[in-house]
């Protein structure tokens, strides 16, 4: 019979679905309470958010910190791998890993390190430093996707590029930047999902303005509501977005 | 369009490992001279030299009566088609054609009537909005010469382009290579392994060994009459015939054969299967026996054992029409001006 793993493929659907099929079908709810029984479906609670600006202002907020940092870690996480795959350093070994290494590093120990240095610094916390502590955690990330696919293709391309006239900007812009675009868009959504879901980086290094988790985090306080639901599900449906443009993107190019 | 290319006393070091060991080389300008030899030869480092991509330890190059040494791929005369096309594949073929024309500050308009043109030389006219990925193997070839030729370099520089075709193709591609050349004019220097590949197209042949060149020279002078064992072996098949020389001759188990040198010391008879016949000759296996024979349609290859020389095995080619099976007894001589002979190193 083919029928167990089949069920077994269903219980893992389930198990990983059903918390957000709940939140978002909760979202809908007309009551008071994000509890059963379901009752509506309403747009009252998204009605609410839409209006409240201290959450239209995190959404914003939000936004920014995730495209402008992906946006720079991407080109640093261009410019180390270009230099890493194109030229023979000393201990290059040494310098991937040193760039790799934030990887494992927990958020919690990044956003306090992060915290004490800009503390010390004098430099208040704001947006500025939150989008800092999500380039340290996104560069590493960046790299290896840019890093990994810098093939011989690539190479002998921008050898043939230089053979023809094209000085080091040129082949950069015209050649290498175009060819690697598949996986730079892969870095850079990706890295925008992950800093749009941040939570502990963002609430040890913001202050005033602050980003939706953290927004979202201060609603919770004051207990459970359908409009947190819909909120949670305004964010899943940004996450989403961003993963299906990348997989667009990405796969796009690969089908021939 | 076309220029003299001059090597002096060129070396080069990987490390520890000398690829290059004072090579010196005259090219004419309009000539198409192949590098031939096995990998690791250095036909190939020889060529990045040439292309700039690689700075040589000693020597130098002069493109064009320039010095070039040192000079960055960027800025000379030469272009190179790499052995893996390296197209750009986010662009169209007229943008790949027209990418050198770029770079030199050329206007849109004159860009694309010259990538059309070369394009259409390679027989590719109408496929300038094309991609790179919707050719064949054959025809992305000929999209890397019309490439590296739209800019129309002095020197063309080919490092095994022919390598990844099919044999049908590359035999094809050898013959329009060649025309293509020929209308151009430019010169170009082709690295190859394939010695039947270098014969095809080559003016003159360079054939190199362990970072030297062995032998230079037309492609029938390099066959015929080498000039050294290694150069006899690499242009195609060989009989060697170990001999010992006195008196003024070289004594063979399959008769003696004039020849210079001191007294008792060693030397090679070498002959090529195709000069054994069955026509009379000095040089003469005596009764061998046929120990396998194989039709090859222009030709029979037949490997005899001559009872002169119990277990030494020769190879022949015989014209096609020969009636011969295995086990026959036959006798192939050869002629002497057929016949060339090296001094064993001992």
């Amino acid at each position: 019979m083919r029928l167990v793993p089949w069920l077994y493929l269903g219980a893992a659907f389930v198990f990983i679905y059903l918390p957000v099929a709940a939140l978002v079908l909760f979202s809908f709810q007309e009551s008071n309470l994000p509890v059963p029984p379901f009752q509506g479906p309403s747009l009252r609670w998204y009605a609410d958010i839409l209006g409240d600006d201290d959450v239209m202002q995190a959404l914003a907020h939000s936004l920014m910190v995730a495209a402008g940092s992906s946006a720079v870690a991407c080109v640093l996480g261009f410019f180390a791998a270009y230099g890493l795959a194109r030229h023979v350093l000393p201990g290059s070994a040494f310098l991937r890993g040193l760039l790799i290494a934030p990887l494992t590093v927990s958020y919690l120990i990044v956003g306090l390190g992060l915290l004490i240095v800009i503390q010390r610094a004098g430099l208040g916390l704001s947006l500025m430093t939150a989008g800092v502590g999500h380039v340290v955690i996104n560069l590493p990330l960046c790299f290896a996707i840019i890093y990994a696919s810098m093939g011989a293709q690539q190479q002998n391309a921008e050898r043939a590029a230089r053979d023809l006239g094209a000085d080091e900007f040129r082949v950069i812009t015209l050649v290498t930047v175009p060819m690697l675009a598949p996986a730079i868009a892969a870095a850079f959504f990706l890295s925008v999902t992950l800093s749009w879901d941040e939570f502990i980086i963002s609430f040890l290094l913001t202050r005033f303005d602050v980003t939706l988790p953290v927004e979202i985090w201060s609603m919770l306080r004051s207990g459970l509501s359908p409009r947190l639901n819909a909120i949670g599900s305004i964010v899943f449906l940004v996450s989403v977005t961003a993963v299906l443009i990348l997989e667009i993107l990405v796969f796009r190019k690969r089908r021939p | 369009m076309t220029a003299t290319v001059s090597i002096n006393a060129l070396s080069h070091w990987f490390g520890d490992f000398q690829a290059l060991s004072d090579v010196s080389l005259n090219i004419d300008a309009g000539e198409y001279v192949t590098l031939l030899g096995p990998s690791g030869c250095g036909k190939t480092t020889l060529l990045s030299v040439l292309g700039g991509f690689i700075a040589p330890t000693r020597g130098d190059v002069i493109i064009g009566g320039r010095d070039m040494t040192r000079v960055p791929p960027a800025q000379r005369p030469t272009t190179t088609m790499f052995q893996d096309y390296a197209l750009f594949p986010h662009m169209s073929l007229r943008d790949n054609v027209g990418f050198g024309l770029r770079m030199a500050g050329r206007k849109r308009k004159e860009r694309h009537r010259r990538a059309g043109e070369m394009l259409e030389l390679v027989g590719l006219g109408d496929a300038q909005t094309a991609r790179p990925h919707e050719l064949s193997g054959g025809q992305r070839q000929r999209v890397a010469l019309a490439r590296a030729l739209a800019v129309r370099p002095d020197v063309l520089l080919l490092d095994e382009p022919l390598g990844a075709l099919d044999l049908k193709l590359r035999r094809a591609m050898q013959d329009e290579l060649k025309d293509i050349q020929r209308q151009v004019g430019t010169t170009f220097v082709h690295v190859t392994h394939d010695q039947e590949e270098a014969m095809a197209i080559a003016d003159r042949i360079v054939v190199m060994n362990a970072g030297r060149i062995e032998d230079e020279g037309t492609p029938a002078r390099i066959y015929r009459a080498p000039a050294s064992l290694f150069s006899a072996d690499f242009m195609g098949e060989m009989n060697h015939i170990p001999a010992r020389l006195s008196g003024g001759q070289a004594l063979t188990p399959f008769g003696d054969i004039p020849a210079d040198g001191p007294e008792g010391s060693r030397v090679v008879v070498c002959v090529r299967p195709e000069a054994l016949s069955t026509t009379d000759g000095p040089l003469s296996t005596g009764p061998s026996i046929l120990r396998d024979v194989a039709f090859f349609g222009t030709h029979i290859r037949v490997h005899l054992e001559p009872e002169a020389a119990p277990g030494r095995i020769l190879t022949a080619h015989l014209p096609p029409d020969t009636k011969v099976s295995q086990g026959d007894t036959l006798s192939l001589s050869a002629d002497l001006a057929a016949v060339i002979m090296f001094p064993v190193e001992e």
